[in-house]
């Protein structure tokens, strides 16, 4: 190969500059998410929740039923439901405050003057919110695995691997919508309020609006199907019924299609954030 | 206000006022600390709701969480299923209500979602392939690995139909006057659990909140007559189960006939295996009047005059 016809710059990669400059991004991105993971570990939400739900659990798993001691499936249930309502209060509340806290301790314009972009604050913020609720679910996962598989005498680990992840990713879409949320509402008490009650909604209803649809006139069938297929579907995640009636595992295609779907919404809902916020003035 | 003599004041009037409504409030008819019951005392007349809530959580995990939503249609779900097996002869309408209340998917996240939630028609204990061994998606399984639902052992593979009694004692906690709870209850505790005592026990406790029950009546004659073979004990509170049920049943709309097919055929049966094949007569001559299967029953009458000293 003659070298000499090739041009300079054809010669050199492109995407070094470009990969440094991610790396440098990760790197400020990451630094912001291990303080968001350390404040987390300090404030004492999660562990009020974790022992509410294990006390709550244990009490209800004291009792027992005509004499039957390995009813095992209500006390999962139970278990699992303080889990989700635990895991969304820390999940919203935790990713609500982080931008209006750095505004109210006027600690944002400081971290911006840094070499820090708003996106790869937002990003780190999102980060270091999800993995410190990756954190949360590993202990109440852990906690949920020992109490069922203490009563059932068995260790479908798998099933509650698969659980627990689309648990975690359903839980990524909610703290890019709260962080979206927390640069489109004034206070962080509305921002929660909206956000869990969205979420809720959506895993009440979400999967159900199509039917409810059907049964409208128009233009109100197509709007609410346009807002069927609009929203995050939070529910496909919520394979709590699969997990209490020991049902086999989930696909591991279908599982993987989920957490995509996962990641999609999440990148949407941080694309939006970082849209608004490098539009937001700060003072 | 926040003077030391203001404060002693209010204090003196806030012991004066309890003094004076402490025990008329103790003698108010609507006071709901006059129940023993906590549930009561919380919920008041709204726990039935739950109750009813909590009865078809029963019927829920009975068919491992494949259950119609308020958004789904309840084809073949108006009446529990946990409570099928307690009318042998309504199964020939069995089938119809397997009916899948899903449908076809409308679109593809429907079809999606169906991954994520029981969406296979299934009952507890019934025969499945285990996932660590061979099985196709959407079939049950049991994590316990002691290849239970596999025994074809009702009461073994059983075991499981045990997950549904919290969400039935629950019910019956919040209802008492819900007869269909102890009578679905104690079935289960009998057939799939093998546990009569404890089958007797809750339909005591159902007879207690509803005196002279004739389905509590019913179901507690069967206790004596299947599982302890005392069939005295099983003809007296079947009479006693049919007395109550022309007392109050021929005044309904809709009278439960198919229990007082069962309690006369009963009858019948325990009156021919103690010889008296007169009351056994009786007992048939009522039932034809009333039962789909006329000729089976005309056969059953032949056959017992046959079988009859001849005057």
């Amino acid at each position: 190969m003659n070298t000499a016809t090739i041009p300079a710059s054809a010669v050199r990669l492109p995407d070094i500059a470009f990969l440094a400059a991610a790396r440098k991004a990760w790197h400020a991105a990451w630094a912001i998410a291990g303080v968001v993971i350390r404040e987390l570990c300090r404030r004492k939400d999660f562990y009020v929740l974790f022992v509410l739900t294990a006390l709550i659990t244990l009490v209800m798993g004291s009792v027992t039923f005509f004499g039957e001691e390995d009813v095992a499936r209500y006390l999962k249930e139970i278990c699992l439901f303080l889990i989700w309502v635990s895991s969304l209060v820390i999940a919203v509340t935790t990713t609500a405050r982080q931008i209006p806290a750095e505004r109210e301790n006027r600690t944002l314009l400081p971290l911006l003057a840094k070499p820090v972009t708003r996106s790869q604050l937002l990003l780190g913020k999102f980060l270091g919110c999800w993995l410190a609720t990756g954190l949360t679910l590993v202990v109440f996962y852990l906690f949920f695995g020992v109490v069922a598989g203490t009563r059932e005498h068995a260790w479908p680990v798998l099933n509650y691997f698969q659980a627990a992840v689309l648990h975690w990713f359903m839980l990524g879409i909610v703290c890019a919508m709260t962080l979206l949320g927390s640069i489109v509402f004034a206070a962080p008490s509305s921002n929660n309020t909206i956000t869990l009650v969205v979420c809720v909604g959506i895993l009440l209803v979400g999967r159900h609006l199509n039917k409810v649809a059907l049964r409208l006139d128009e233009p109100s069938q197509t709007l609410l199907y346009a807002v069927y297929y609009a929203i995050p579907h939070l529910e496909f995640f919520d394979v709590r019924d699969l997990i209490v009636h020991n049902w086999p595992l989930i696909r591991w295609d279908i599982w993987a299609a989920a957490l995509g779907y996962a990641v999609v919404y999440a990148a949407l809902f941080l694309g939006l954030a970082c849209l608004a916020f490098r539009r937001k003035t700060i003072y | 206000m926040t003077s030391p003599l203001g404060l002693l004041l209010l204090g003196v009037t806030a012991f004066g006022l309890a003094t004076t409504l402490e025990p008329w409030f103790q003698t108010w008819a609507g006071s709901r600390t006059a129940s023993g019951s906590a549930l009561q005392v919380a919920l008041g007349d709204g726990r039935r709701l739950f109750a009813r809530h909590a009865y078809a959580r029963a019927d829920a995990y009975f068919h491992n969480g494949y259950y119609p939503s308020i958004y789904d249609g309840h084809d073949g779900y108006e009446k529990a299923h946990i409570a099928d097996g307690l009318h042998e002869l309504e199964g020939a309408n069995g089938a119809e209500r397997e009916a899948d209340f899903l449908g076809q998917p409308r679109d593809w996240i429907e079809r999606f979602s169906r991954h994520f939630f029981p969406s296979v028609h299934r009952h507890l204990g019934e025969a499945t392939s285990c996932q660590h061994c061979e099985h196709g998606h959407g079939e049950n399984h049991d994590h316990g690995h002691g290849h239970d639902q596999d025994s074809g052992d009702p009461g073994h593979a059983g075991g499981q139909e045990r997950e549904i009694l919290p969400w039935l004692q629950l019910s019956a906690r919040l209802d008492p006057q819900h007869i269909e709870t102890y009578v679905v209850g104690a079935f289960w505790l009998r057939k799939a659990l093998q546990r009569s005592h404890e089958a007797e026990r809750l339909l005591r406790e159902g007879l207690q909140a509803n005196p002279g029950s004739h389905e509590i009546l019913f179901e507690l004659g069967r206790i004596y007559f299947e599982d302890r073979q005392d069939a005295a004990r099983a003809r007296n509170v079947w009479e006693l189960a049919l007395a109550g049920w022309r007392k109050h049943e021929p005044g309904r709309k809709e009278p439960n006939e198919l229990l007082r097919m069962q309690l006369l055929g009963n009858l019948a049966r325990l009156e021919e295996q103690a010889g008296n094949v007169t009351r056994a007569l009786e007992y048939l001559e009522e039932l034809l009047t009333v039962s789909p299967s006329k000729d089976a029953v005309r056969k059953w009458i032949d056959d017992l005059r046959a079988k009859a000293p001849q005057p």
